[in-house]
């Protein structure tokens, strides 16, 4: 595809989101304003800016990336601005800053290329294990870690002079970084650590020492759970190292380690956590527990059942009945409102965005990159995943925003600068 | 009349929806796929024997390909024991380099997995042929 129906796509998922708000506004009774163009001014400053930085800075990048990732955007957005046009004014500017991010990724890595990230790995992971461990600082810092929901996953700086509080999940762009990490880190040791020693059952094993990165995966993914009580974040930080290994070595046998862990340590949660068991039996039996632990889930059903096939229409639901909908269960405000055929429409445009993203992933040539791709798009992958199954009631329900989707800040940006970097490696190893 | 008009709305806003999905997903094919492989396009790739008892050293690979194997007929002949007597074939194919296995005794690897159909190869993949590894360049 050109760069120039590249930019038509762009234009197109920008209009997408004008269009939405402005049906918005008809279902309210209001007549066109001027958060339409509004709308649209933002989405169009903010893919249009990175398309500009792409044209300037990588332009052999693939060109099915931002098309992807302006289309979700857009249909989060709409689902955001029906909810709450305040919160929708705030995703606004984040989407800037997060074009702004991307722009900037694409510019630091003008010339050094992504390889330049190899150099400082283990910086990166330093920064990476710090912002994770962020949220637990004492609470009478100048920074300091907050209580959110039950889950020490937020960091606020009181800003002095102003009576404001800047919040943010350092957690977020901590997994990036991680993944940036394990990307060098196997590009150097893949080889060793696919050599097959012996063989048990129809398990090839690779040698003991090898195994050392999985258990400090595991127990880093632990201690996440333990002290941040964050299933989500948990789940998904396992779920990176291990696709890693595996994209990696091609060997089976760390999924199937890696499923055992899970299992092991969830069970361990499960009888050692009452957070745990609450998300348990709110996920085996909902309706069971409506009025405390499963009321959410329940609202999401409830959501996802009256969307029928095509959906009430935006602004003609009550997707506002379901806890946290703009951020967590984004999706079955969706489906409330644009029915299966509009999930289906995103559980597509997501799929896509995957598919291309391993594409890219596949064709490199130079490990590094390879393992780099492949590792970013897990993130987003494993993270939409993750949380439309917890909405889906697949599997309990877990905290995490869908990527580009979810009203959030810190999540906009970090998936912002995951794109830049896979628009990066697309143009190092354009084919 | 409003609940007709906010139905159509509704559907056309989601036929919109498709018809970009439609779009991309035109176009994907060609963002998709496996490795392309090893591009010779004016550039010279060479096979590189890394370990073994052979007199080539290094050898750039030529459009019609290469014969490896411990008979003297070969075109890049190796003295292994577990190499059979035309053992693999690395060619250009349709300007990607590909490593055939030429029904080998003890198999053809290509970074450390056996190969048993036609394998693209990129730079700084290995051949292994018997104890004889050979590095694509």
């Amino acid at each position: 595809m050109t760069r120039r129906a590249e930019a038509g796509l762009i234009v197109a998922a920008c209009l997408l989101a004008a269009i939405g708000v402005a049906i918005v506004e008809f279902t309210q009774g209001n007549w066109l304003d001027a958060q339409v163009a509004l709308t649209f001014l933002a989405f169009a400053a903010a893919f249009g800016g990175v398309y500009l930085a792409v044209i300037r800075w990588a332009p052999g990048a693939s060109s099915l990336l931002l098309p992807l990732a302006a289309f979700l955007t857009a249909i989060g957005f709409i689902e955001i601005y029906r909810l709450d046009s305040h919160l929708a004014a705030l995703q606004r500017w984040w989407l800037l800053v997060a074009a702004a991010a991307g722009a900037l990724v694409l510019w630091a890595l003008r010339d050094a290329g992504v390889s330049v990230l190899r150099r400082y790995r283990y910086v990166i992971l330093a920064i990476g294990i710090g912002l994770l461990l962020l949220p637990l600082l004492p609470d009478s810092w100048l920074v300091y870690g907050a209580t959110v929901n039950g889950s020490r996953l937020w960091v606020r700086i009181d800003i002095p002079g102003a009576s404001r509080v800047m919040s943010f999940q350092p957690g977020e762009v901590a997994k990036v970084l991680i993944t940036i990490f394990l990307a060098s880190y196997l590009a150097e040791r893949a080889e060793a650590m696919s050599v097959v020693s012996r063989k048990i059952g129809p398990f090839e094993i690779p040698e003991p020492r090898h195994l050392g990165p999985v258990v400090v995966a595991a127990v880093a993914a632990f201690l996440v759970l333990v002290y941040q009580r964050d299933l989500g974040a948990s789940l998904l930080l396992f779920g990176i190292f291990v696709g890693m290994l595996y994209i990696a070595t091609g060997r089976s046998f760390y999924v199937v380690t890696g499923a055992a862990l899970v299992v092991i340590a969830g069970w361990t949660a499960l009888v050692s956590f009452d957070h745990v068991q609450r998300r348990i039996e709110a996920w085996l039996d909902p309706f069971g527990h409506f009025s405390e632990a499963g009321y959410q889930t329940v609202q999401g059903l409830f959501a996802m059942g009256s969307g029928a096939l095509t959906g009430s229409g935006i602004g003609l639901g009550r997707p506002d009945l379901i806890p946290a909908a703009a951020t967590d269960f984004i999706f079955a405000a969706v489906a409330e409102e644009m029915g299966l055929a509009g999930s289906l429409a995103v559980l597509t445009g997501f799929s896509l965005l995957i598919a291309v993203g391993f594409g890219i992933a596949l064709r490199s040539r130079e490990r590094f990159r390879k393992y780099l791709a492949g590792g970013l798009m897990l993130v987003i992958g494993l993270q939409a995943f993750i949380i439309i199954a917890g909405v889906l009631r697949l599997m309990p329900i877990t905290g995490l925003t869908l990527p580009f989707m979810s009203y959030g800040g810190s999540s906009l940006v970090t998936n912002m600068a995951i794109i830049a970097l896979l628009l990066r490696v697309s143009h190092e190893e354009r084919t | 009349m409003p609940a007709l008009f906010f139905n159509i709305i509704k559907l056309l806003f989601l036929l919109l929806l498709f018809l970009f999905l439609w779009q991309v997903a035109r176009s994907i094919r060609s963002h998709v796929g496996s490795n392309p492989g090893v591009r010779t396009d004016g550039m010279a790739v060479e096979l590189v024997i890394l370990t073994g008892d052979t007199e080539t050293e290094r050898v750039r690979i030529r459009p019609k390909g290469h014969v490896i194997g411990r008979s003297p007929d070969a075109d890049i002949r190796i003295s292994d024991p577990y190499s059979s007597e035309f053992h693999a074939r690395v060619g250009i194919q349709d300007g990607d380099v590909v490593v055939h296995d030429l029904g080998s005794t003890n198999g053809t690897y290509v970074n450390g997995r056996r190969v048993t159909s036609p394998t693209l190869v990129t730079r700084g993949d290995t051949v292994q042929i018997g104890k004889t590894i050979l590095e694509v360049r």
